[in-house]
């Protein structure tokens, strides 16, 4: 089995040679307006700050590709961040800090889970809700205040801020390699291509004896903990946990994952494509800043990206 | 078949009951399905066909009787127990996941999976291939369903019944979506079902069709069992008896009538993709039928007809007026109207009341200064449904709940109330029960007996020689036949229609 062979007609099946020109592009032109974009060090840089979009947009594109949409992943980042530095500044422990995290993060993926796929509530509407509802609990909680990280534990320290051999952001790392496994497991693993199924027809999965409420509780819970994994990160850079933190990264996420060619319909898309989007939507932003473009100009051409990259996808399907 | 009988039959089915709030969906249904055999279940929409296979496909939990296969008495909380116990049903509306492969399809259930549930998409292609090959299907187990006709998606639909090992195969109405060759290899492929000792029940319409595949035959009406036969004890008329409760004497009633002046005149018409140079007229009072196998142009000639598309060359002239393509208002203005083929896609608003869908095309004519005049709206819409015997609860019911025969007769109230001449109907008939159909066909006579005149476009035979006083054959788009009604033959137009 000619190997390289059959990953290349994936790539090209599934539309990814287009972003990997984007992106090439992108990068070319960029390296050619400033000196400093094409170095090292700003490269990893960028790795290491789109690692947390990255990390979201796994989640986001898992329940989209499951036929859900979770937009309280943004503010779930700032909830769970609260649990993990209030428990460790108490403790002093890494390891409980994050359980913490991880508990609340369970609980807002079941929270949206069992309204959406067992009480069958619009799940648009329902994170809709939990966007809201969630972000005004965290300012009521701490009273619109961030809250330090006084442990100053190294560890934790380390894993938003260290890099590996000096080199590759830690951020970067640990979410390559869990993206890596998500999309390892969203295409060999029978449970990955049951979330396919339910999400792109749902009556064929019923019908083929799924659980599909079950399957898309489970597609909330894995956003809910990406989303989690991605405010442990952010937290450690930040030193603190901060009530603002996240606010809008659920509209960013959903940007890289529509970029990266998951449809909106559910069913469709690969985990690559998105890892794509966020990378190709990362280095616009960055290369702008580095041409020392005002912000305003970034959010401009970022829409106009994201709008010119889906309207080439149906173009193109309009003429096969 | 004294061996077969001896044996425990494959499925049994006995006083299976189904109730739903407010109805009774099947009251006491019994019947059974040997191995290598074929059993054709019959009977009108809501006799509780689709019930049936329901619960036995375990989508729905029966309230009372039981289902055996094999002498075992099973009981079905979710299709995967179906399936295990080795029925698989294909449904109509099929069941694959249209984004995936042929031959991820077939193992959807489970995959193939090894050990932490991983994948053995190997293994996967490895039996997929070798099912096609046992079955003789040329599939290609790498296309996505997504790219299939929907013919051999149900061929992949059977792939996935021997990949289970199936034993029961249910196939519900197969036939509907096919072209005559791919019938021809359906009934092929049933054949060699059969020869494997599989159970076939066949759900179909198609009277025809049943002759041919049947060995027995099991009518439901209204939720209740009402005949188990060999298909040899039946004919056509005792089987509509048995199906619609009265005898159908005259399926095709036919008024006197003579035609008058020519409403439609028809001169060189073509179209860039497919029709060319047809010329034909239709007069008051004709009933003028145009037959195609599928892609022979029924469909684009009536769209091209009343405006619906482009026409290349040629001219259209309706009631000696020029018809100016791609512009169905002079259509309407003029006096053409097209029911078609798809009701559901193309004419109706199925979330909508009677009313509303019967007036979409008179609006303006309830209107004043810019309000609708809902009593002269309501009173309009009762004077058809009363002239039409359409059935239903109220005028304001959505028209989702009526049945395709009354859908049918809203549309068609739609255009009349419009002041039509010229009716274009593109398979009128299409997915419509027995008793409906006879009702739409009388329907259809009474209003050439009026003095419209009536375009049919049929893939039906029977409705072809039935209804039409003449008869024009289409093949690539072209006219390769034309018949009176004497001369018509089946034999003839089929001839023409393979030219």
């Amino acid at each position: 089995m000619p190997q390289s062979n059959k990953a290349l007609r994936i790539v090209a099946a599934n539309g990814e040679v287009a972003l990997i020109v984007t992106l090439a592009v992108v990068i070319a032109v960029f390296s050619g307006l400033s000196e400093y974009f094409f170095t090292l060090r700003n490269l990893t840089n960028v790795l290491g700050q789109a690692s947390i979009i990255l990390l979201i947009a796994t989640g986001v594109a898992v329940a989209l590709i499951g036929g859900e949409v979770d937009l309280s992943v943004g503010s779930t980042v700032a909830a769970v961040a609260i649990p993990l530095i209030g428990i460790m500044n108490a403790t002093g422990s890494l390891t409980l800090g994050i359980a913490g995290a991880l508990a609340l993060g369970l609980l807002i993926g079941a929270v949206n889970g069992y309204l959406s796929a067992y009480m069958r509530i619009n799940s648009l509407i329902v994170t809709l809700g939990t966007l809201f509802l969630i972000r005004g609990g965290v300012y009521l909680y701490t009273g619109k205040r961030a809250t330090a990280d006084t442990a100053y534990l190294d560890s934790f320290f380390a894993i938003g801020n260290g890099r590996l051999f000096g080199i590759l952001p830690y951020p970067a790392v640990i979410a390559g390699v869990v993206v890596i496994a998500v999309i390892w497991a969203m295409r060999h693993l029978r449970f990955g291509r049951r979330i396919y199924a339910a999400g792109g027809s749902a009556e064929v999965a019923r019908l083929a004896g799924f659980d599909v409420a079950r399957i898309k509780f489970a597609c909330f819970i894995i956003s809910a903990l990406m989303a989690t994994l991605a405010s442990i990160l952010l937290a450690s850079r930040l030193g603190a946990a901060v009530h603002t933190a996240g606010d809008g990264y659920e509209f960013q996420a959903i940007a890289a994952v529509v970029l990266g060619g998951v449809s909106l319909a559910g069913g469709v898309g690969n985990i690559l494509g998105v890892v794509l989007g966020v990378l190709i939507l990362a280095f616009v932003s960055n290369g702008l800043g580095m041409i020392n473009a005002p912000t305003e100009w970034q959010l401009v051409i970022t829409g106009l990206v994201i709008i010119a990259a889906v309207a080439l996808d149906s173009l193109k399907k309009r003429w096969r | 078949m004294p061996d077969k009988t001896k044996q425990a039959p494959a499925l049994r089915v006995s006083g299976l009951t189904k109730r739903f709030p407010g109805v009774l969906a099947l009251d006491d249904v019994s019947l059974e399905v040997h191995s290598g055999e074929v059993l054709a279940l019959l009977g009108e929409n809501g006799a509780g066909k689709s019930t049936l296979i329901k619960m036995l496909a375990g989508v729905y939990v029966p309230d009372g009787g039981t289902i055996e296969t094999k002498g075992q008495e099973r009981h079905f909380t979710s299709p995967a127990d179906a399936l295990a116990a080795g029925i698989k049903v294909v449904f109509q509306e099929i069941a694959l996941v249209p984004e995936f492969t042929v031959a991820e399809n077939i193992f959807l259930e489970d995959h193939l999976a090894g050990r932490f549930g991983k994948v053995g998409w190997r293994e996967i292609r490895r039996r997929a291939a070798e099912i096609f090959e046992r079955a003789g299907f040329d599939i290609d187990p790498d296309a996505k369903v997504r790219d299939l006709p929907i013919s051999q998606q149900q061929l992949v639909e059977i792939s996935r019944a021997l990949a289970h090992e199936a034993e029961i195969v249910i196939m519900d109405e197969p036939t509907s979506s096919l072209t005559p060759a791919e019938v021809r290899h359906l009934f092929q492929v049933i054949e060699r079902l059969k020869s494997l000792g599989i159970a076939i029940i066949y759900v179909s319409h198609k009277l025809e069709e049943i002759f041919e595949i049947a060995d027995h035959c099991t009518v439901l009406r209204d939720g209740r069992w009402v005949s188990s036969k060999p298909t040899a004890e039946h004919t056509n008329a005792s089987l509509v008896t048995d199906m619609v409760g009265r005898e159908i004497t005259d399926m095709f009633p036919r008024t006197d009538r003579t035609p008058g002046e020519t409403l439609v005149k028809v001169e060189g018409l073509s179209t860039r993709r497919l029709l060319k140079d047809l010329s034909f007229d239709v007069r008051a009072g004709e009933v003028v039928g145009f037959f195609g196998l599928m892609g022979a142009g029924r469909t684009e000639l009536a769209k091209a007809l009343v405006g619906y598309d482009p026409i290349s060359e040629g001219t259209i002239r309706i009631a000696d007026k020029p018809l100016s393509p791609h512009d169905t208002r002079t259509g309407k203005a003029l006096g053409i109207g097209l029911l078609s083929e798809d009701r559901k896609e193309e004419g109706l608003m199925l979330d909508t009341s009677v009313t509303r869908n019967m007036t979409l095309a008179t609006l303006d004519r309830f209107t004043k200064a810019g309000f609708v005049d809902t009593a002269a709206e309501t009173k309009a819409a009762q004077g058809y449904t009363d002239r039409f015997r359409i059935k239903m609860a109220r005028l304001d019911q959505a028209i989702r709940t009526l049945s395709g025969g009354n859908q049918q007769k809203v549309l068609l109230s739609r255009w009349l109330m419009h002041g039509l001449k010229v009716i274009v109907l593109d398979e009128p008939t299409r997915g419509i029960d027995v008793g409906a159909k006879a009702e739409i066909f009388a329907l259809i006579d009474e209003l050439a007996a009026e003095g419209f005149a009536v375009i049919l476009m049929t893939s039906e035979m029977p409705e072809l020689l039935g209804l039409s006083d003449r008869i024009f054959v289409l093949s690539g788009g072209r006219i390769t036949g034309s018949f009176d009604r004497a001369g018509a033959t089946q034999e003839g137009v089929l001839d023409a229609a393979i030219k």
